[in-house]
């Protein structure tokens, strides 16, 4: 038996692939040059073409036959086609991300925008209440640069505060503020500088000095900013005493 | 029944499949079918899937004995069909001997490859012939199935085969082991499962000599 006889032989073993490993490959080689065995070789496939039709079919689960187009068909469709639903998605986040901040940036807003409205209440609510129960109502007019204003203090007993009320004067001229003072027993007690705004009264609710002795009255000045000096300097603008 | 209404039912069926007597379907037109795959025609391999998915399935799934593997290899050989249809002879008569061949040889590629011939030697010890095996239930209407009359008549032929060499046919060709693997697993000399296939290719070729296509 010659080489190519023993291909010949083996043809059918080669297309119903029962052959071993080794010889199957030594089949294949031979087949690429040898014109006679490729066309016997078709010719057996041709025999033998319905025979792996012996098994019974088998029904393909739900959706299967669905896979197998999207497989198949999936590399041919435009690139954003295969992209829009990734894209779609991440934009999706990223919106919902951002309005997620822009609603907490807002949301911080009003809680601080609420929260200095509630302090702002608090103290009104402070402030009026001293108001009511003021034993107590003290008034001085101050004129200045043609402004027409006043000073007024509603003194309650009960808390030993003052309620002070500034109002109708002008900003104070550069490098000066206007400053409020107790008058004591013992001498004059600096209280609180007063920023004076145009159209807006100042409200301030002064608790009684721990030093000076008894508070017998009142006064308002014009001090230079420099001044730390626990007397008055200025120009003395409303004094009143009790 | 009118001709009126049986064209009408003809026009409810997907394209490329037709009913013959007795609710047989079976494919027509293939060159038809096989040019449309040429030209790129999606629809022609919905109905191409439609109807080769069950037989691809019924012959990976008899040698891989596994239904995910099964499934790979029945997407692979689809794969390659839509991108190498055009080796399919003009008259389009070998599309679906030229599917169930990439299918067959993709499974036995996939059992070497994975060296499972050990565990699938085992599984065979376990089960009997191609009607009594591991395939899951078939189509519910299996004289329905496009192709079915092939299947009964290739079924006939290895069944008229001699109890060894049909065994031998099985497993060779249904499970996918060499002829030394037969010979180990049946304990048998290899010159005698040399014999016993040959004798039973010899005749299968000559039953399957009547089968020429899909329509019988």
């Amino acid at each position: 038996m010659t080489a190519h006889d023993w291909y010949v032989e083996h043809c059918v073993d080669f297309v119903t692939r029962t052959l071993d490993s080794g010889d199957e490959t030594s089949f294949a080689d031979h087949l690429r040059r040898c014109e006679e065995c490729k066309a016997a070789v078709q010719s057996i496939e041709r025999d033998f073409a319905w025979l792996p039709m012996g098994a019974p079919p088998v029904r393909p689960r739900p959706g299967f036959r669905r896979q197998i187009l999207r497989d198949v068909l999936g590399d041919r469709q435009p690139a954003w086609r295969r992209w829009i639903v990734p894209i779609a998605l991440a934009a999706s986040v990223l919106i919902a991300f951002g309005l997620y901040v822009s609603e907490r940036r807002e949301s911080d807003r009003i809680a601080r925008a609420l929260s200095t409205r509630t302090g702002e209440l608090m103290a009104l609510r402070d402030s009026l209440s001293v108001m009511r129960q003021a034993a107590r109502v003290l008034q001085a007019s101050i004129s200045m640069n043609g402004h027409e204003g006043g000073l007024l203090i509603f003194a309650d007993d009960v808390s030993h505060r003052w309620n002070v009320v500034v109002h109708g004067l002008p900003p104070a001229p550069p490098g000066e503020t206007y400053q409020f003072w107790f008058i004591c027993s013992d001498g004059m007690v600096r209280g609180a500088t007063v920023t004076s705004e145009p159209g807006r009264p100042v409200f301030l609710t002064l608790g009684m000095p721990a030093e000076g002795g008894t508070v017998i009255g009142a006064a308002l000045t014009m001090e230079p900013k420099s001044n730390r000096s626990p007397e008055p300097r200025g120009k003395e603008l409303a004094h009143m005493l009790l | 029944m009118s001709a009126d209404a049986d064209r009408s039912r003809e026009r409810s069926r997907p394209a490329g499949t037709s009913a013959g007597d007795g609710g047989r379907f079976v494919i027509l037109h293939e060159k038809e079918l096989c040019q449309r795959l040429v030209a790129r025609d999606e629809q022609a391999l919905v109905e191409l899937v439609d109807v080769a998915t069950p037989w691809l399935l019924g012959v990976t799934h008899a040698m891989l004995s596994d239904a995910g593997d099964a499934e790979d290899v029945v997407m692979q050989t689809f794969e390659i069909a839509w991108n190498r249809v055009g080796l399919v002879r003009d008259d389009g008569s070998d599309l679906v001997p030229w599917l169930l061949r990439i299918a067959r040889n993709r499974a036995i590629d996939q059992l070497r490859a994975r060296r499972r011939h050990q565990m699938k030697t085992q599984l065979i010890a376990t089960l009997g012939g191609l009607d009594e095996d591991v395939t899951p239930a078939t189509e519910p209407n299996e004289a329905a199935q496009p192709g079915w009359h092939v299947h009964e008549t290739v079924k006939a032929a290895i069944g008229a085969l001699p109890d060894d060499q049909r065994t031998a046919i099985l497993l060779a060709y249904f499970r996918g082991l060499t002829q030394s693997e037969i010979a180990e697993h049946l304990a048998i000399p290899l010159g005698t499962v040399k014999t016993r296939l040959r004798l039973a290719f010899d005749k299968l070729r000559v039953s399957l000599a009547t089968v020429k296509d899909w329509n019988l």
